[in-house]
């Protein structure tokens, strides 16, 4: 190119360009004005992810321990015969001794403890209250059966050997309320991967929504593009890497906020024995920080991929002929 | 009616451009151009501009003229008839082809089509950016360029500061800034006063001395310079041709 001025007669002061021409401007700026609905949105989805995520780790970590806790363990349970007072303590504390020792030279045990009176009292305050309970009245003695890792024991074996011996008792080996556990667990991970899965559909809507008001929104600059010869895959680039920032940055922001939230609630209806009313304490482990680490990245790639997908089938059908 | 401009206009002064301009010849057979079910907005257009020519397409508005422009620029295919741009049949061209070939074209439109948030020198410097260069590579280019307009003192403005001159001066140098084979501008000086229209068309005559095939649509007629090719469209269709000589 030559250098010189085809408009000779234009007299301009011509500057030192270089000391003005200052760093590389981005094509697509971020536009605050704009993109704060999606920014507000997707800080609610991420928000919403997280509380469900580390809710269904909770919960799922929650039935994992109480079904490792009753998992190899038996309860029996010696039962008072009814006739006079004095003869029934007597007679149930002396079928328990008989009934720990029975139980304990089998291979399958590890220990047998007869656990104290206030443990069958402890099991009636639900219905008695506070009141105290009259020592004459007929308690069954209950067993806590250990039995050796990966070993079992038929509930029905151990009735028999029971029954042999004269012992009346009721045997539970939990199998009855893990069930019951395993069956809420499950039924409460669906529910979570459902909600998980709506999120996620909802994030892909609205990645697609901003991504069609976006491309609307820079119509003009789109068509420049076009008109310098832009790739469709450097628009889409331009426009992805936009909107997946800001999602990311919105991810982090609810993210942040659903653990803080989760903190905060979990500290003020916790009880001292780590229990939140019925339901087990909420207690973050190392998994959680993970999950509450991976919903910013997820958010911007499920976003990053949505957009570019959305931008290449707009340039397609309405730019490019 | 077929016009072969290349056989009436000999343009043996323009071939400042390497090999590589040879295939920048264009080519239209028989082409017709219609929107859905409508009628033809062209029809019948034949002639053959050869590389490093200089040609003004006239007509009054509505004649068809931008339609022409387009599907030279390939925003539009043709809906019969062949184009031949870059020795191509343009109804072959894949579309994913169509942003290296937009490359070795440069477009100038009556409303600029400058980015408001981008600097004069960054608007300028769009179409190398896009190509992937680095800006330590031209920044001297884009610079050196902007003074040749003679807005060298304007590269760090904002295109709503400017008047619409320097607006189609910083145009004309986005799309010459990758030293295009082929230049379109549609309507160029329609933004602009008489006085500013004629040195943009001097600007123009400038870049097509340089050998780069210029194509320039105008309803002004005054602006034209005595010694270009003119290709006169009515009503879609192609009317006359008046041969310049010797242009660049």
């Amino acid at each position: 190119m030559v250098n010189t001025l085809v408009d000779t007669d234009i007299q301009h002061t011509e500057l030192t360009a270089q000391s003005h021409v200052m760093k590389t401007q981005a094509i697509l700026p971020y536009d605050k004005k704009n993109d704060r609905p999606l920014f507000m949105v997707l800080v609610i989805l991420a928000f919403l992810a997280t509380i469900t995520l580390l809710a269904t780790a909770s919960g799922y970590r929650a039935a994992v321990g109480w079904q490792e806790n009753l998992q190899g363990k038996l309860t029996v349970q010696i039962k008072p015969t009814i006739s006079g007072a004095d003869k029934i303590t007597h007679n149930t504390a002396d079928k328990a001794e008989r009934a720990k020792i029975i139980l304990a030279e089998l291979d399958q045990v590890k220990t047998v403890t007869i656990l104290p009176d206030e443990h069958s009292k402890a099991l009636l305050e639900p219905w008695l209250g506070d009141a105290s309970i009259p020592d004459d009245l007929p308690l069954p003695i209950l067993l806590d059966v250990q039995l050796n890792s990966s070993q079992n024991l038929e509930v029905k074996q151990a009735a028999i050997l029971l029954a042999e011996a004269g012992i009346r008792a009721d045997i539970d080996d939990h199998s009855q309320w893990n069930k019951e556990i395993k069956r809420t667990t499950s039924a409460a991970l669906l529910l979570s991967y459902l909600a998980l899965g709506l999120i996620i559909i909802a994030s892909v809507a609205a990645s697609i929504f901003a991504t069609r008001a976006g491309l609307t929104a820079q119509r003009r600059l789109m068509d420049v593009l076009h008109q310098v010869g832009a790739p469709p895959d450097y628009t889409a680039r331009l426009l992805s890497t936009r909107f997946a920032t800001s999602g990311f940055k919105a991810g982090a922001l609810g993210a942040a906020s659903a653990l803080l939230a989760s903190v905060l609630v979990g500290m003020m209806f916790s009880t001292s024995n780590g229990f939140s009313y019925f339901l087990p304490g909420l207690h973050l482990s190392l998994t959680d920080i993970y999950l509450v680490i991976a919903v910013p990245s997820f958010l911007a790639l499920i976003i990053a991929i949505t957009s570019w997908r959305t931008v290449i089938k707009t340039l397609y059908n309405e730019i490019y002929p | 009616m077929h016009i072969n401009i290349s056989q009436q206009i000999p343009n043996a002064e323009t071939s400042a451009k390497s090999s590589t301009q040879s295939d920048a010849n264009i080519h239209f057979e028989r082409v017709g151009f219609r929107y859905d079910r409508e009628g033809e907005i062209l029809s019948d257009i034949n002639f053959s501009l050869p590389p490093g020519s200089m040609t003004f397409i006239i007509g009054p508005s509505g004649a068809g003229k931008s339609t022409l422009l387009k599907l030279i620029y390939l925003n539009m295919r043709q809906s019969r008839g062949h184009i031949t741009l870059f020795g191509r049949d343009t109804s072959q061209i894949d579309r994913k082809e169509i942003p290296a070939l937009k490359r070795r074209m440069g477009i100038v439109l009556q409303d600029f089509r400058l980015i408001d948030h981008l600097s004069v020198f960054e608007n300028v410097a769009l179409p190398l950016r896009v190509a992937g260069r680095k800006r330590a590579d031209y920044k001297d280019d884009v610079l050196g360029l902007l003074k040749w307009v003679g807005l060298g003192h304007r590269s760090h403005a904002l295109p709503p500061t400017l008047s619409g001159g320097e607006k189609q001066r910083a145009a004309i140098a986005r799309a010459v800034i990758t030293k295009p084979d082929i230049l379109i501008a549609d309507e160029p000086t329609g933004n602009v006063d008489s006085d500013m229209g004629r040195r943009l068309i001097r600007l123009f005559t400038e870049l097509n001395r340089l050998g780069t095939t210029t194509i320039i649509a105008t309803h002004n007629t005054t602006l034209i310079p005595e010694d270009a090719n003119i290709l006169s469209i009515e009503h879609g269709q192609v009317t006359g041709t008046i041969s310049g000589e010797h242009i660049g």
